[in-house]
């Protein structure tokens, strides 16, 4: 149980790999290169306080990784302070940081049984052979694997091992929790349940957890703050349901939610102090709460990205306001049905529950006509050039 | 058709290997047979028949060869000498190349582009500068050129088939495990004895075999460095069967010869299966 801190953690690939880069003319990602190297994290601030959950998400390359990593002492920190209870660690070794890791791939030592794998980190520490004994089958029992423990890891599933990989973080009681994603190599279904006994083990446990992902789902239902990288630059941190509703540009905005928000490129307007946005002549008043932070801001009238959420589009609404389009492509999901539908010159997603449609009879097949609208508090306003929330 | 084709196949490849394997096992045959033979019945046109009542010489030749040459001694010496070379090579080969594959640095690509160098260089061609190397060298008082230091020049000539070999299995070690060891509180030394060493298992094994094989057979780089008049390793006694006027005690020696293949075929035997996982052991990403 600590606090850790992040002050200005920059890291840093040296030159070699930057000429390698130089070599390849197709880059894969967009991470910026100085004279000194490749840029993998950029100027990383974050304090995570005791006992919270942090979950780093971002699509692949983003740095959240490499950020995990010099946490755990892996990774050598090009610049910038970590501290974890207030004690700077940057030159600490991983087994004096007191903290444990569950990596992506397991890590099961294969030599080992299970009880011999979980009791490792003990037996390194020194603790007398009870008191060991005693802190496995704990944490057995805690992760239900106690009738496991004589097993090789290769004689296990893969839920089973990660469980393993759990308890072996588990039974050293540390700090900090380190998960690098965790999760991504289990199938679907075993997932969904792995991410269930993760929020219940963390009820149990009760200490500070950092965890990785690339799932956004994985990041909404765990974390209580999530942070959002993109090319080593943290895009924004905020409690899931503040990322979700307010996201600082339009990258978070994109790549929380599922199905991902839909843009516009739409017009903003201010007449008589109000401001409205304008898409394909339907024009549809900001709320209160939109009206005022805008007006703090000083925004003017300009042309501006328009999103709108999926769940966020109706089909019903005043005539001025409908946008016209056809639906190219409905899925049935069971309880809703998403349609893909050609308005705006592009594909936008809607999602309408089953109710809606068999009360009022729409007609949803495909090449069906559908107008829809949405809410002057439901949209988020971006700056067409630089991608940011006009209300942050 | 395709089945007949397929059997033809099979029975020419049955045909050919038996074969092959007859031209391999006849001279140990000959060798196993004619140790239990006579003296006069191996050098006459008996050769090649299987002993009889007149022939037979049953244990006699190999408690000769036990007894008059000084096997014993020599059996200890080769022992000592594989037993302490295989051991060094085993131990400082995976270590350096856990270092070479771990370690991404110009130092340690050059160590492994020595090693693999080394494995091209003839011995015929290094020769005659050892055996004065081994001579004259003299480090704090220890000296090369005898049985209990020779392990050490065996390093330098088995290093490069085992760094080579040792360096393709470390690769496909996660290296996940060691950063895993590393949290868990391990040191680099802990981390390579506790979790590296007991992965290279398989790997162990294959090179062991085959070094073994190397220097229990090995009959050059022992004549060179050792004196010769103090210590005989098992092929340099085979030689000393040989007495002077052209004489070859061939009994004994057919004995000996049979007492010192046992022990390799034995670890072979025991290995065998261990040294296909080696070689191929991360030739192929996994």
């Amino acid at each position: 149980m600590a606090s850790v801190t992040l002050k200005n953690i920059k890291k840093i690939y040296p030159n070699a790999q930057k000429k390698k880069r130089k070599g390849e003319p197709e880059k894969k990602s967009n991470l910026k290169i100085t004279a000194e190297g490749v840029v993998a994290v950029e100027d990383f601030n974050l304090e995570i306080a005791d006992k919270e959950f942090i979950v780093l998400v971002g699509p692949s390359g983003c740095g959240k990784s490499t950020t995990l990593r010099m946490v755990a002492g892996l990774e050598e920190i090009s610049d910038g302070e970590l501290l974890i209870d207030g004690v700077k660690v940057n030159d600490v070794a991983p087994k004096d940081r007191d903290i444990a890791m569950v990596f992506q791939s397991y890590a099961l030592y294969p030599h080992m049984t299970v009880y011999d794998n979980m009791a490792f980190s003990l037996k390194m520490r020194k603790l007398p052979k009870d008191e060991i004994d005693k802190k496995v089958r704990e944490a057995a029992e805690i992760l239900d694997i106690t009738q496991y423990l004589d097993r090789k890891p290769k004689a296990l599933s893969g839920g089973q091992r990660q469980r393993v990989a759990i308890g072996r973080a588990i039974v050293r009681n540390p700090k900090v929790f380190l998960m690098d994603e965790p999760l991504s190599n289990l199938d679907a279904k075993l997932r969904n349940q792995m991410r269930a006994e993760i929020i219940k083990l963390r009820q149990r446990i009760d200490t500070t957890f950092i965890y990785v992902t690339h799932d956004q789902t994985e990041a909404m239902t765990l974390g209580d703050r999530i942070v959002i990288m993109r090319d080593g630059v943290v895009q924004q941190i905020g409690t899931p349901q503040e990322v979700f509703d307010h996201p600082a540009n339009k990258f978070v905005a994109g790549f929380i939610g599922m199905p991902q928000m839909n843009f516009y490129d739409a017009e903003l307007v201010k007449e008589d102090g109000k401001y409205a946005v304008v898409l394909e002549g339907a024009k549809v008043v900001l709320s209160e709460d939109k009206q005022a932070n805008l007006a703090k801001n000083d925004v003017k009238s300009q042309s501006i990205t328009l999103g709108v959420r999926p769940e966020h589009i109706q089909l019903k609404g005043d005539a001025s306001q409908m946008i016209h389009g056809t639906v190219d492509v409905s899925e049935m999901m069971g309880s809703t049905i998403h349609l893909h539908v050609n308005a705006c010159g592009q594909d936008s997603i809607v999602i309408v529950p089953m109710n809606d449609i068999h009360e009022e009879g729409i007609d949803v097949s495909i090449g069906a006509q559908v107008s829809f609208t949405f809410r002057g508090k439901n949209v988020n306003i971006f700056d067409r050039e630089t991608e940011k929330n006009l209300e942050f | 058709m395709n089945k007949t084709k397929k059997s033809l196949g099979s029975t020419l490849g049955t045909i050919f290997f038996s074969i092959i394997c007859v031209l391999y096992m006849y001279p140990i045959v000959m060798v196993v047979m004619n140790s239990f033979k006579k003296e006069t019945a191996i050098t006459t046109a008996e050769t090649f028949t299987l002993p009889n009542a007149e022939t037979f010489a049953g244990f006699k030749n190999y408690i000769n060869a036990l007894g008059a040459q000084g096997f014993l001694q020599s059996f200890g010496y080769s022992a000592f000498i594989t037993i302490s070379s295989v051991a060094l090579i085993l131990l400082c080969c995976s270590m350096c190349a856990w270092y070479i594959t771990r370690v991404n640095s110009k130092l340690s690509k050059l160590i492994y582009m020595l090693c693999a160098f080394s494995m091209v260089v003839p011995f015929q061609m290094v020769m005659f500068t050892l055996s004065q190397t081994a001579d004259s060298l003299n480090i704090f008082g220890l000296r090369f050129n005898t049985p209990w230091t020779i392990c050490f020049i065996y390093l330098g000539f088995g290093a490069g088939l085992a760094v080579f070999m040792f360096s393709g299995f470390v690769k496909s070690i996660p290296l996940e495990l060691e950063e895993a060891a590393m949290i868990d509180g391990c040191n680099p030394l802990q981390t390579y004895f506790k979790v590296v060493f007991p992965l290279l298992k398989p790997t162990m094994i294959s090179v062991g075999v085959l070094e073994t094989m190397w220097v229990w057979n090995d009959y050059l780089l022992p004549t060179l460095v050792l004196d010769i008049k103090k210590y005989r390793t098992i092929p340099m006694l085979i030689q000393y069967f040989r007495g002077s006027y052209g004489r070859v005690e061939m009994g004994p020696m057919m004995a000996c010869i049979v007492m010192t293949v046992l022990p390799v075929v034995i670890i072979y035997l025991l290995g065998q299966k261990h040294i296909i996982k080696g070689v191929l052991a991360g030739a192929v990403k996994g």
